[in-house]
């Protein structure tokens, strides 16, 4: 497979061809944007696969979006590649009473510091991570999940001469 | 939580009364460096001392937000605050002033205050830019502390976001003037 | 880390007060004699908690917001965030604001790249270095106060187009300005090849292989000092960098002192390309027809969907993630900021290098804290 032009739609395919299970709902945005579901026991070999078989070798970005009217939790990775212009954006669903995923770190070492973050933010496990602490919020407001959508502290309103 | 870190809050510091009484001995006059401050206020020497300390106004090298940027142009060639006695310090050791320039939240303000202590007196708090006045942007998150003049004594606040370099070497001029006048909230000195 | 020390080891925390810091963070180092044995970043200190505030404003008031998450490389952060709503929206920019858009951008590139370089010459012990191009920068913010109105956060990106016309006499005082600034590069430049000093202390220091850099994720010029040329303005290109030419500026040795002349030549390619952008530029409106909000009511209801979008800012690539519900605020924003692998990699990068260059090597990174934080 290397050395081939990479675009969107063999991507699209050779995911789903190898892993016709774990991957639903494929979706081609644009010729630089595509995205997909993944099935979250799965999410380790996926990405072992896209980093060796399909030249993405580099994590831009993993974070969470909390989608509380159905109750679920989306863990998203957009993963991209210094060789083609492709970004795809994999997403995993997790019950948002006890969110727990698989960690990436062995695969993409930078998903470190991001999966800390999300877990801090968002109160996402990460399994077999080496290291889960948090990492921006104090002591204090851990376990608080501030960006999820039923966090109270938000707004705050100690502020003085608040119109 | 946030009353928690209020606690500690820096007041002036009342001068104690001399509680031991001194041992006399005759055709000898004691007396205590507190007294001779006291005297000092009374006369002309207080003003002459107070005009050296305005015009060394020392400012810890501190960038905490978008501020911090104009702080180091400010301390840098173009602006030239040398002539006002106005230097850039690295270390809190060596500071008059110390410059709020930016959000504080929850996680700095026990290192803030700490280098707050670690300031010798006589020293000057300046609030720069609106996020250390009233919050800013970020007036409503939920890892920030409001209120600061609350925690520090606050001689001059900037408004601005971020304010000029010329703005702050305004707030420093203030800052001076009040020294001047015997009216500032600096910490820890007899004026 | 492991926070245990043996007999012969110490900790030393560098911070959150350093002078050596962009912002306040913390380093933890282990050091054994001199030399690093292991350490760690510790951030959070001013953690704003941007991406929750972006959820309760409306897209128009995230954009002064968004100028604040890093304040070196404000116009990027908006380019980023106000792109990501034109293509949720599907507004498409007229042509002349996507170059005034190109102009600023690449402005303020240089600014950055010239603060970048006075920090980093400062931690290395030159402390006139630092005076020098802070004083060109000032020329360059002049250029960028008359256009935007603001020296660091500008709020100028508007969905569609830009808040303002270039002011009259601006490419006059370009030319004259890039004068200025291409003298004092020139004669750092010639300083830094001749100076032993300097040599000394930076060549062959802090070295990053290819292999290594694109493992730990960094980007930006700390990744094309090894000799990637990865750069989302020709890989992943937005506005109209297809039709200026420039190219992606390497090197190969990939330590500290590669990581500066990238950072040289990209204040000379960045002049280059608003040279260019300003014979080319069209003449026009400002904004698009039918623009689905305007000054009377500058509430805009964004349809249902998601967006990756990501720009090249000074430091790397910068991305936004945007979910919109379909309100008029948007659901959910990840903001993906260049510096926060770039500080990530600091600790195996400073693994078994001596106590003193530590300062260095973190200098050549050229990190924002605030961005990290966010």
């Amino acid at each position: 497979m290397i050395g081939d032009i990479m675009d969107a739609e063999k991507i699209i395919d050779s995911l789903t061809s190898k892993f016709p299970e774990a991957i639903s709902d494929t979706n081609t945005e644009s010729e630089r944007r595509i995205s997909a579901y993944a099935d979250a026991d799965n999410i380790v070999e996926i990405c072992q696969y896209l980093k060796d078989e399909l030249q993405f070798g580099h994590l831009c970005s993993e974070t969470a979006v909390d989608l509380i009217q159905k109750n679920e939790i989306d863990v998203v990775y957009h993963i991209g590649s210094y060789d083609h212009p492709v970004v795809l954006t994999l997403k995993a669903k997790l019950s948002r009473d006890k969110p727990q995923i698989e960690s990436v770190v062995p695969v993409y070492w930078n998903a470190n510091w991001y999966e800390r973050e999300t877990y801090e933010l968002f109160g996402v496990q990460y399994k077999n991570h080496p290291d889960l602490r948090n990492l921006v919020l104090p002591d204090e407001l851990l376990g608080d999940w501030p960006l999820r959508k039923d966090y109270e502290g938000f707004p705050q309103n100690t502020a003085k001469n608040l119109v | 939580m946030a009353e928690e870190l209020k606690e500690k809050s820096y007041e002036q510091p009342v001068a104690k009364e001399q509680v031991e009484e001194e041992e006399t001995i005759p055709g000898v006059v004691t007396t205590t460096s507190q007294e001779i401050n006291k005297f000092l206020q009374k006369t002309k020497a207080q003003d002459f001392i107070n005009w050296g300390r305005k015009n060394s106004l020392w400012f810890m090298a501190q960038a905490m937000g978008c501020c911090g940027v104009e702080i180091i142009v400010t301390g840098m060639s173009p602006m030239d605050t040398d002539r006002f006695g106005i230097i850039p310090r690295n270390s809190p050791r060596q500071a008059d002033v110390m410059i709020i320039s930016g959000y504080v939240t929850k996680k700095y303000l026990p290192a803030l205050k700490k280098l707050y202590d670690q300031m010798p007196s006589p020293k000057w708090v300046i609030c720069m830019g609106d996020c250390s006045i009233s919050g800013g942007p970020f007036y409503e998150s939920y890892s920030t502390v409001q209120n600061i003049d609350e925690i520090f004594p606050v001689d001059v606040f900037i408004p601005g976001c971020p304010p000029r370099p010329e703005a702050l070497i305004q707030g420093f001029l203030e800052v001076q003037k009040k020294i001047e006048a015997r009216e500032d909230k600096g910490s820890g000195y007899d004026r | 880390m492991d926070t245990n020390v043996g007999p012969d080891e110490m900790l030393i925390h560098l911070g959150p007060q350093h002078v050596a810091q962009p912002g306040p963070f913390r380093l933890n180092v282990k050091v054994k004699g001199e030399t690093v044995q292991d350490s760690e970043v510790e951030l959070g200190f001013i953690h704003k908690g941007i991406e929750k505030i972006l959820e309760s404003k409306t897209y128009l008031q995230g954009i002064p917001v968004v100028d604040r998450a890093c304040y070196l490389a404000a116009l990027s952060n908006e380019e980023a965030f106000v792109g990501s709503v034109e293509r949720l929206v599907g507004i498409e920019p007229t042509e002349r604001s996507q170059y005034i858009r190109v102009i600023v951008e690449e402005l303020s590139r240089i600014q950055s790249h010239l603060l970048g370089y006075a920090e980093y010459a400062s931690f290395l012990g030159f402390v006139s270095m630092f005076m020098y191009p802070i004083a060109v920068r000032e020329k360059v913010l002049e250029l960028l106060e008359m256009t935007t109105g603001a020296r660091i956060t500008h709020s100028y990106l508007r969905f569609g187009g830009v808040r303002d016309d270039l002011p009259e006499g601006f490419e006059a005082k370009c030319k004259e300005t890039f004068e200025y600034v291409r003298k004092g590069v020139e004669e750092w430049g010639e300083l830094m090849k001749t100076d032993m000093i300097y040599r000394e202390r930076a060549v062959g220091i802090g070295v990053l292989t290819p292999d290594v850099a694109s493992d730990l994720g960094v980007s930006g010029p700390p990744l094309r000092a090894t000799g990637v040329d990865f750069d989302i303005r020709k890989d992943d290109s937005y506005l109209v960098y297809d039709d200026l030419d420039f190219k992606v500026c390497t090197e190969t040795a990939g330590d500290i002192d590669a990581r500066i002349w990238v950072r040289i030549a990209e204040i000379y390619e960045s002049m280059y390309i608003i040279e260019q952008a300003l014979d080319q530029i069209p003449s026009g409106p400002l904004f698009p027809e039918n623009l689905p909000y305007d000054r009377r009511s500058p509430v805009m209801r964004v349809p249902e969907g998601e967006v990756f979008y990501r720009v090249e800012d000074p430091r790397g690539e910068m991305g936004f993630y945007m979910v919109s519900d379909g309100s008029d605020k948007p659901y959910r924003v990840k903001i993906r900021g260049p510096v926060y692998p770039t500080m990530q990699a600091l600790p195996p990068l400073i693994k078994g290098t001596q106590l003193a260059d530590v300062v260095a090597i973190a200098g050549s990174m050229d990190a924002c804290t605030s961005e990290a934080d966010r």
